[in-house]
């Protein structure tokens, strides 16, 4: 096909759009809608799982090192935890420190320990916070093989909750953006195929005077793509508005800060070069194929 | 040229729409089809259009064997021939020059082909004033020129008249079909489908009737004998079906496509001394 012959095409979509004004603006607000949705609710998932994220984030696993370990041993043993990784943090925490906490958080007992006088009954450990809660079992059995580890201590039920949580979370989540995703194909396919069938005339009288399939199609591809990539840049533009004024009022709020973090919830301009691209993609993809595959079942003549 | 050998169609209700039917239409010829409602004269159309495929026999039309056309060859096919159809089916988001140059776009002539060879289609109906109009602003007689236009601008071997006049006014129906006439004698051959006789009678020419799904009479009736023309209709017509087959006609339309060669990769045949396609 010739420059000329594309050209015409595109532009006969383009001005299709104008034609079928009500139509196009139809489709226009059902993508919109659908968009916005699926949009929001996946928004909403990322948002919860990084909550949690940050909680688990808090999470802390000790390592004890066997008494009589010489430092040169301790920080051999550090190494090798380094090299084992999942690991956002370890600390040393040792005896002496660990002591003066406990006479501290026992102040009121202080008796208890003139008997005990300079003899520390506590030993060194590691402090670690585990960086993939998911791979906790894995690491802490690791641990658990090098040398000088006496004991190690993981917050199995802070984790499992965790892990739960999460799990019913993301199935939840799931089923409802896919639900989501049904009901806006079987909107969006409707809409399409009225759009469509209103049409079915101007596709018959093409097919007689010689069209190609292809021919009758390509205005309908153009014309879906341009009205579903509109759709897709006011999804976008409504999404980064409540986005961000839903961030402005929780952050306002010291206690709800309090209880799901600082720095958990994912700040718009973070997520914008992935959100946008979505949009946009899925925007033009489903508005272009919807109006293209609703023209087949006219195309039989 | 089209070509009808041993034709039947029977649709899926069981309804015998075509029954045995032979029928050779040479290039250059004005055929009127005629026949009663339900004869099968729209059954024959969609053959030639290849909206269907007969049950059994051969329709062959411009060279394209029709029963062995894949879905993929139809519109070359279709854009070998034009259509007049009753209700004009022109595309109502188009103008009337929009209208005729969808046909050559649908072939990716060059742009300045098509500005030329509109307006010239446009000048032969008599459009010139309505080109940039809607076809809900044109009266039935203009619409239907406008579709000849669309029919003719592509310079097609065969133009399939479906009740052209159907939808216009009597006096206007003359002119359309004077129109076609005109075209018919540029060479371009003619199958018009019409109901009213008066128009068979006043122009004359090659008359097929189908009555029953069956060629009950095909013959030419010149259009200088009118009496005999209305005597022959009215016979047809007051069912007293008198078959007048005229033996040497027949046999110098069956020359059919002998001399051809039928090509297998484009499913048509193609005269031995030409190239093939346009």
């Amino acid at each position: 096909m010739k420059l000329s012959g594309v050209q015409y095409l595109a532009g006969q979509g383009i001005e299709n759009i104008w034609k079928n004004r009500m139509m196009s603006f139809a489709s226009f607000c059902v993508l919109l809608v659908s968009i916005l949705m699926v949009g929001l609710a996946s928004l909403f998932y990322i948002n919860i799982t990084s909550m949690i994220g940050s909680v688990a984030g808090k999470n802390e696993v000790i390592v004890y090192i066997e008494d009589g370990a010489t430092s040169e041993d301790e920080a051999a043993l550090k190494t090798q935890l380094e090299k084992i990784g999942n690991m956002t943090e370890i600390s040393f925490y040792s005896k002496d420190q660990a002591f003066e906490d406990l006479k501290k958080s026992m102040s009121d007992y202080e008796v208890l320990f003139d008997s005990l006088g300079n003899d520390n009954p506590l030993i060194d450990s590691y402090r670690i916070k585990i960086a993939d809660i998911d791979q906790m079992d894995n690491t802490v059995a690791q641990i658990q093989k090098l040398d000088f580890v006496s004991n190690v201590r993981a917050p199995y039920d802070f984790v499992n909750i965790l892990i739960q949580l999460r799990r019913i979370i993301t199935i939840i989540a799931l089923a409802v953006i896919a639900a989501l995703c049904i009901v806006s194909v079987i909107i969006i396919s409707n809409t399409t195929k009225a759009s469509v069938f209103a049409r079915r005339e101007e596709i018959m009288i093409m097919k007689y005077v010689g069209a190609t399939n292809a021919f009758i199609r390509i205005p309908f591809f153009v014309e879906g793509m341009i009205t579903g990539f509109m759709a897709g840049l006011v999804a976008l533009i409504l999404t980064w508005l409540s986005y961000d004024s839903t961030v402005d009022l929780l952050t306002n709020q010291v206690d709800i800060l309090n209880i799901i973090g600082v720095g958990s919830i994912i700040s718009f301009r973070q997520i914008i070069v992935p959100v946008a691209l979505c949009y946009l993609f899925a925007g033009a993809l489903v508005g272009a194929l919807g109006s293209t595959i609703s023209t087949r079942k006219h195309l039989n003549v | 040229m089209v070509e009808f050998r041993n034709v039947s169609v029977t649709y899926a209700n069981g309804v015998d729409a075509l029954y045995n039917v032979n029928l050779v239409i040479n290039d250059g010829d004005f055929a009127f089809v005629v026949g009663p409602s339900g004869a099968g004269k729209s059954t024959m159309i969609k053959l030639l259009l290849k909206e269907i495929s007969p049950t059994s026999g051969e329709v062959i039309v411009n060279g394209y064997k029709l029963t062995k056309l894949p879905k993929r060859k139809i519109p070359s096919l279709r854009r070998t021939i034009g259509f007049v159809f009753q209700d004009f089916r022109l595309i109502p988001s188009m103008t009337v020059y929009e209208n005729i140059a969808f046909v050559l776009r649908v072939i990716d002539s060059p742009r300045r082909y098509i500005k030329k060879r509109v307006k010239y289609v446009i000048s032969l109906v008599g459009l010139e004033d309505k080109a940039d109009a809607f076809p809900d602003e044109l009266s039935g007689g203009e619409k239907q020129r406008c579709a000849i236009a669309r029919a003719l601008v592509n310079d097609p071997d065969l133009i399939i008249a479906d009740e052209p006049t159907g939808n216009i006014d009597p006096e206007l129906s003359y002119e359309i079909v004077e129109l076609l006439k005109s075209i018919n004698d540029c060479g371009t051959t003619i199958l018009m489908v019409t109901h009213e006789h008066d128009l068979v009678r006043h122009f004359g020419g090659r008359i097929i009737n189908i009555n029953k799904g069956e060629v009950t009479f095909d013959n030419v009736i010149s259009g200088d004998a009118v009496s005999e023309a209305a005597n022959i209709m009215n016979d047809i017509n007051s069912g007293s079906t008198q078959v007048v087959y005229d033996e040497d006609y027949k046999a110098e339309q069956y020359e059919s496509y002998s001399g051809d060669v039928y090509d297998e990769t484009d499913n048509r045949f193609v005269p031995d001394n030409e190239g093939g396609d346009y």
